[in-house]
């Protein structure tokens, strides 16, 4: 998007043509993303409630009441008891101060949208292969002979990405399969639409591969090389027989054959997914079942294959990456000891200091143990953090007070549940460029701020795609009204909050809208003198500014600059995709298709990850245990010097293996000052010369080893994927033998989803409501969509919220098209009322709802309780407000795509 | 009325004549076990080989505006009417009319009073008769000639004033027809409360229309109440023709997403009765006036002479006399109180 | 001089109303006025097809023939614009359009038509080429500006196309041949009284 601005004014908005990734188009979204910086409906000065009032304050105000009451709960409670949500909207560089924030006020309670997106997927991937991301690209699509979709609707989420697909489709003459509950724009143009019950992916998967193993259809040398487990997958997949697939399922046996025949043989073969796969109490298991589809069918590391996991928002990748999560540190180094260690010495601050600035806990056995090594509150259940007894969470004291940046209040189920929550807060903040749900939805009177904060056209910064490709957005404008952008906001609540000095140490300061503000060339060159974990390393911002500027250079599919290219892209994947090894001298040219053992490390090849060790003791049905090779065997990447498996790259190994002659003496020093008294420890991960990483390369080897994929994850729940019934499932039939996992606590909190799902059954609540509820996306609206119905372009294409239902399912309700209902759920006596739309898109004895709506709750227009002139156009009631309890177990992800309700006409 | 009139014409005629919308091929209701949507597509050339006149290919969109729905009106009928049958309607109507009515005039000249003027009055309408005949004859002449104005001003006036001062005058020609038209549907309204108990036909009616009402020979006056077949003829199609011009005028100033082809159906009834009418209308302007002594006089003054009434509405003077003795009949000796 | 026309590739288009955005933005189209928009036709159903529509700039344009006061003309380039100095709001052309293509602003008397609004093709109206009076009353005049129109430029998935008939129908014709389906060039027989062979 090139954007046309006159005397600061931003006039004109042109296809930037070159962009390999969007050639320029955009959805209705995009179109008009000219009018968010127009804003006749932004939050335009900072508010706060006074007795129920909204009244405006200034910035200084703002900083010095917030700042003062957090330091008071943090006195009181500990500061534990603020739980920070931060945003998919921020550059990486706001997403990494924000996680950086957290970590100086001394908390893990830290969250963001991926939460309630991809974490099961992040969860999922990185637990079979190495790292949670996408492991090939839109514009690879165009490789493909064979395309599942399956638990996502890119044509209204992702409408750029199906012009890639589109175009694959044709070229190729490929087989294009949605596999999906709802008869979606994007299963407008498959060449197979196959609708299944929602809630039973693992069974759909499982049932594939079921023709797959009894045909031998498998990639026998790649599973031997390069896979392990799949043994343990086949005994699973041995029950799901054609007849017990379509009874769970509702699939036809021979349709699934033949999809799994297409899928296994006409190659390669991509498998795209969303929201449908990753919102479910069986998320992760989801996704890891998806992984194994692919890793039997050799489809992981080549062009037009993989694990095409379509992203939302603009930067929630990046968001992810740069660890605005409960479970780890920025860049995925997790939150043990060493993860601080290595952050402590790249933001050159004390390790014991951080570790003063948070709480202990007792271990199990009694012992102190420093919550910075526990992970934090999900942000699908912090309402409970603040309403269960303080017994039932596991930290110092309840949530006290939410500081949000960026996130809506209507993405989470259980609403009724949280406005509960929201109104025991003692301190709420909302830095937002619009008042968002949490600002009306509650009976709260005082201690509730809003912060104008600016959109991401008003502030520079780099952006992570899906594909992990880094661009540079320019500042199109300085921020309306009072706005200010995230780096100021956090720079300040820095200051007043007392460490500010420590937290910027080492990024430029630099004048802005209000002020002098952390520049994001600056924080993006200390990420990536940290983000070597994830080849965030190489990403410099003049390197990414140099692609923007080089757009047209780069190849269509290939994503690659030509040698002849002008010398600063020359060779390099558009945005330097992660990981980008090594120093940004060092240029590596990122890597377009993760895995790919046909390229040198070099061009951007690699292997899987040796992330799991180098043995395994595989428990044995008679009670002994075997040692397994982890590592690949007989699989190596192009040139690589070592032809097998090879564990990742420390300084001992480089020593064992007489490469550490090559390090130059700056490295050596450098890798010795982190290693202390253990230096041959020091791995390529935290090696802050790159030293380890480059020596690795230039024998042809991957840093972080080359070792099996695994469908077989040992240390989650379920290792094999299981099929378990959704809590709420109209199919009561099948609780018995497929019940969700037993209670237990994870993330602080206790999950009752057997109890929830047992107490269901048991009152035969799927009588009473009898229609599967899922939800989605609309192209026109995002997230909680409080941004975009606030785009009056936007909002003029969707007026109402509506239900989806079929036209059997109406006519038995004498519901008419167009007409009003009232849709009721299964807890807390939730109600909404919103038009239906009586389409066949659903099957019967299913609804879906649209998730972007707000501003009505249980029937009742809030608009009133919006602060004057910053109401979005468009108001109505939120699908969760119906949705239900249900959480993954390995991330807390909330299970919005499948639940029980009832309609009747209004 | 309106309402119940105009959809009793939507849902009786329209479907019929029109027929509504169709959404492109029924699908199958039972999903089979392998689905294919891109070979099923729907496609331009079928669902246009396959519209019926007047149907337009329809889907569904999520804006508001239902009519935003139809996606392509092939139709070109009502362009044609529009263009060609209409101008063709207008024109022989209205010359037509004229010419009759020049050929009348040579042939008959002007229709006398038979007995002679008798210089004795009668009072034939009183002032909310005159005002409810003049507010619906005005009006429809201010309608009719801002009407034309669309069919004809283009040819016409157009080429004389130059494509600035038509529009501006169309402009206003427009606004005229819009605000006019609610004083002629009151007109129209209000002759139908007024008048209709003495306009239900009866076999005077047919024996006055048999003979041609005697216009057509001197001293033939077959007797009529107080309006004559003539007359009749002329209130029922102000009152038909003025229904008809209402509602479908209404539809046309309001328009509703009822769809593309009612639009067109309600301009196309507005145009072609609009013609017939004034045609109608031309000649009952000329026997109310030039064409016929102490005709004019009826809704001038609303007293006419009582010769004139005798033999134009003899059943009615007998009335009238046998009634009020004589009381309403005034002349130059009995001057009028 | 080229003739241009759209083309709305079905098998392309996705209901992503990218085009009806970009149109909205670029001309600043009030609410209620729908220059360009998205009919998807079989909804839900398996053959389901969306199609982008919007004046089609038609050869021998109905709305140019029954306007009674003659607002419409042809630019060489074949874009059938309006003069809405001249235009007084009758509705015919919405009447005669088979595409539904004429908007009206509800500022007439009685709450009906104003002055009527159309898709320009990116191309203003009668005035001065880029003018304040031509952005006022018609929008951006990009064809002016050597640009074509923003709604195809920026479609996601490429599905809607501008610019010389001969051209887009090429690029159609060979997709179709590379693919091996299509439903066709939606409102061309109507708006072009031709088709393009498949």
């Amino acid at each position: 998007m090139t954007a046309e601005v006159q005397e600061g004014v931003w006039v004109g908005q042109e296809p930037s043509w070159d962009s390999p990734i969007n050639r320029g188009t955009h959805c209705a979204k995009g179109a008009s993303v000219r009018e968010l910086v127009k804003g006749e409906r932004r939050l335009k000065y900072p508010m706060k409630l006074v007795n129920g009032e909204w009244t405006r304050i200034s910035w200084d105000v703002a900083f010095d009441e917030i700042s003062k009451k957090m330091l008071e709960i943090r006195a009181k409670s500990g500061p534990e008891s603020v739980w920070f949500l931060g945003s998919a909207k921020f550059s990486n560089e706001g997403a990494y101060l924000f996680r950086k924030f957290a970590a100086y006020w001394g908390t893990n309670n830290v969250d963001h949208q991926a939460r309630i997106c991809h974490s099961t997927t992040v969860a999922g991937v990185a637990n079979t292969w190495g790292y949670g991301a996408q492991t090939n690209s839109y514009n690879d699509i165009r490789n493909s002979k064979t395309m599942i979709i399956m638990g996502g609707n890119p044509a209204e989420a992702h409408p750029v990405s199906l012009q890639h697909v589109l175009s694959g489709k044709e070229i190729n003459r490929a087989n294009l399969i949605v596999i999906d509950p709802r008869m979606t724009r994007t299963a407008a143009h498959a060449t197979e639409y196959v609708r299944m019950r929602p809630g039973t992916d693992i069974p759909v998967i499982w049932g594939m591969l079921h023709h797959i193993f009894k045909n031998g259809w498998e990639d026998k040398a790649f599973i031997q090389q390069r896979v392990y487990g799949m043994d343990m997958v086949r005994k699973e997949v041995e029950k799901w027989t054609p007849a017990e697939v379509e009874r769970v399922t509702g699939i036809p046996g021979a349709q699934l054959e033949k999809v799994a025949k297409t899928f296994a043989t006409e190659k390669p073969s991509t498998l795209i997914w969303c929201m449908g796969a990753t919102q479910k109490t069986v998320g992760t298991a989801n996704v890891r079942a998806f992984c194994t589809l692919l890793l039997a069918t050799g489809n992981v590391g080549a062009p037009g294959t993989g694990a095409n996991i379509f992203r939302g928002h603009c930067n929630v990748q990046g968001a992810t990456d740069l660890g605005v999560d409960i479970g780890t540190l920025p860049l995925y180094y997790g939150l043990d000891d060493g993860a601080w260690k290595h952050w402590a010495r790249v933001w050159e601050t004390d390790f014991d200091w951080f570790k003063s600035r948070f709480d202990t806990t007792k271990a199990p056995d009694g012992k102190d143990i420093s919550m910075m090594g526990v992970p934090g509150i999900p942000s699908t259940r912090w309402f409970d953090a603040v309403t269960l007894p303080k017994d039932q969470v596991a930290q110092r004291d309840n949530l006290k007070g939410v500081f949000v940046m960026g996130h809506g209040g209507n993405s989470i189920p259980r609403m009724p549940e949280m406005t509960k929550g929201l109104e025991a807060l003692e301190l709420m903040v909302v830095c937002d460029p619009h008042p968002t749900t949490f600002a009306h939805i509650s009976n709260r009177k005082n201690g509730t701020y809003l912060l104008p904060m600016s959109t991401q056209f008003e502030c520079s910064g780099s952006r992570t795609a899906s594909n992990r490709s880094l661009q540079w957005g320019e500042k199109v404008v300085e921020p309306i009204f009072e706005s200010a952008n995230d780096y100021w906001v956090m720079h300040t609540f820095a200051q007043k909050l007392g460490f500010a000095d420590k937290m910027f140490k080492n990024i430029t300061m630099v004048k802005g809208k209000f002020g002098m503000e952390p520049e994001a060339e600056s924080v993006l060159r200390e990420i990536n003198r940290g983000g070597w974990s994830t080849g965030y390393c190489g990403q410099s911002p003049e390197r990414l500014k140099a692609h923007m500027k080089n757009q047209d250079k780069f190849d269509l599919v290939t994503l690659r600059a030509p040698k002849d290219a002008p010398a600063e892209v020359a060779g390099d994947y558009y945005g330097l995709p992660w990981p980008c090894w090594g120093t940004p001298e060092y240029r590596h040219p990122g890597t377009h298709q993760l895995y790919n053992t046909n390229l040198h490390v070099k061009d951007g090849g690699g292997t899987f990850r040796a992330r799991f060790g180098v043995e395994y003791d595989e428990p044995q049905a008679d009670g002994t245990k075997k040692k397994i090779n982890l590592l690949a065997e007989g699989s190596f990447s192009k040139d690589s010097e070592l032809k097998d498996g090879y564990p990742q790259f420390t300084y001992g190994v480089l020593k064992k293996l007489g490469w550490d002659k090559d390090l130059t003496e700056a490295e050596k020093g450098v890798i010795e000052k982190i290693g202390g008294n253990a230096p041959d420890g020091v791995s390529w991960a935290i090696d802050l010369s790159g030293g380890i990483q480059r020596v690795a390369l230039e024998h042809g080897c991957i840093p972080f080893g080359n070792g099996k994929a695994r469908v077989n994850a040992w240390q989650l729940p379920d290792p094999v994927p299981v099929h378990r019934e959704p809590i709420y499932t109209p199919r009561t039939d099948l609780v018995a033998q497929y019940p969700t996992r037993p209670d237990y606590k994870h993330f602080r909190l206790p999950n009752i989803g057997f109890t929830v799902q047992k107490a269901a059954v048991d009152k035969g609540i799927a009588k009473e409501f009898p229609i599967i509820l899922s939800s989605g996306r609309l192209v026109e609206y995002e997230g909680g969509g409080e941004e975009t119905r606030s785009n009056p372009w936007l909002a003029e294409l969707q007026q109402d919220m509506f239900v989806e239902i079929s036209p059997a399912d109406a006519a038995d309700r004498g519901i008419k098209d167009g007409g009003w209902v009232w849709v009721t759920g299964p807890e807390n006596g939730s109600k909404a009322r919103m038009k239906a739309l009586v389409t066949e898109r659903v099957g019967k004895g299913v609804a879906w709802m649209p998730f972007h709506f707000g501003g009505w709750f249980m029937g009742e227009d809030q608009r009133s309780k919006y602060p004057k002139g910053a109401d979005p156009f468009v108001l109505g009631e939120s699908v969760n407000t119906i949705t239900t309890y249900g959480y993954d177990p390995v991330t807390g992800m909330h299970e919005g795509k499948v639940t029980l309700c009832q309609i009747r006409a209004a | 009325m309106t309402s119940m009139l105009s959809k009793v014409i939507r849902t009786g005629l329209l479907s019929l004549v029109f027929g509504l919308f169709v959404v492109a091929m029924p699908a199958s209701a039972q999903q089979p076990s392998s689905v294919n949507p891109t070979a099923q597509s729907v496609k331009e050339a079928q669902l246009l080989d396959a519209l019926k006149p007047g149907q337009s290919l329809a889907g569904r969109v999520s804006i508001p505006n239902k009519d935003a729905a139809n996606l392509i009106q092939p139709g070109r009928d009502w362009r044609a009417f529009n263009q060609e049958t209409l101008p063709r309607i207008g024109t022989i109507a209205i010359l037509g009319v004229l010419a009759l009515l020049v050929l009348f005039y040579l042939v008959r000249g002007k229709i006398r009073i038979d007995a002679g003027p008798s210089q004795m009055r009668i009072t034939r309408f009183g002032s909310v008769d005159r005002f409810v005949h003049w507010l619906t004859a005005t009006s429809f002449i201010a309608l009719a000639i801002t009407g034309a104005n669309v069919t004809f001003g283009k040819s016409v006036l157009m080429p004389m004033m130059g494509p600035e001062a038509f529009s501006a005058w169309s402009g206003m020609a427009k606004l005229i027809h819009n605000y006019v038209g609610f004083a002629f549907m009151a007109g129209v309204a209000l002759t139908f409360l007024i008048w209709v108990k003495d306009n239900i036909p009866g076999a005077t009616d047919l024996k006055w229309i048999l003979v041609g009402g005697g216009l057509l020979s001197k001293g033939t006056h077959p007797p009529a109440k107080r309006f004559n077949g003539g007359q009749k003829i002329v209130f029922w199609s102000v009152v038909l023709g003025g229904a008809f011009l209402s509602l479908s005028g209404w539809h046309l100033l309001f328009p509703t997403a009822e769809g593309m082809a009612e639009a067109q159906w309600h301009a196309t009834l507005h145009g072609t009765v609009a013609f017939v009418m004034t045609a109608l209308i031309i000649g009952h302007i000329y026997i109310g006036s030039v064409g016929m002594e102490g005709a004019f006089d009826a809704m001038a003054s609303g007293e006419v002479d009582l010769n004139w009434a005798k033999e134009h509405h003899s059943l009615w003077v007998k009335e009238e006399m046998e009634r009020k003795s004589g009381s309403r009949i005034s002349g130059a000796a009995q001057p009028a109180e | 001089m080229a003739r241009m026309k759209f083309l709305c590739d079905a098998d392309r288009c996705i209901e992503c109303n990218a085009c009806v955005t970009a149109c909205k933005n670029e001309h600043e189209v009030p609410w209620g006025i729908n220059r360009r928009r998205v009919v998807t036709l079989n909804d839900g159903k398996p053959g389901e097809r969306s199609v982008s529509m919007a004046c089609m700039h038609c050869t021998d344009a109905p709305c140019a023939s029954v306007c009674p006061v003659s607002c419409f003309y042809t630019t060489a380039d074949a874009v059938v614009l309006h003069s809405k100095d001249l235009c007084i709001g009758c509705g015919y052309c919405f009447y005669a359009c088979p595409f539904g293509a004429p908007q009206y602003p509800k500022t007439g008397n009685f709450g009906s038509r104003g002055k009527m609004d159309k898709c320009t093709y990116c191309a203003g109206g009668p005035e001065d080429d880029n003018s304040q009076a031509e952005l006022d009353k018609y929008g951006r005049n990009r064809l002016a500006e050597g640009k074509l129109p923003l709604c195809a430029e920026m479609c996601s998935t490429k599905a809607l196309l501008a610019g010389d008939g001969d051209i887009i129908a090429s690029i159609y014709k060979e997709r179709v041949a590379k693919r091996g389906y299509g439903s066709g060039a939606w409102g061309w027989k109507v708006a072009y009284k031709e088709t393009i062979a498949i």
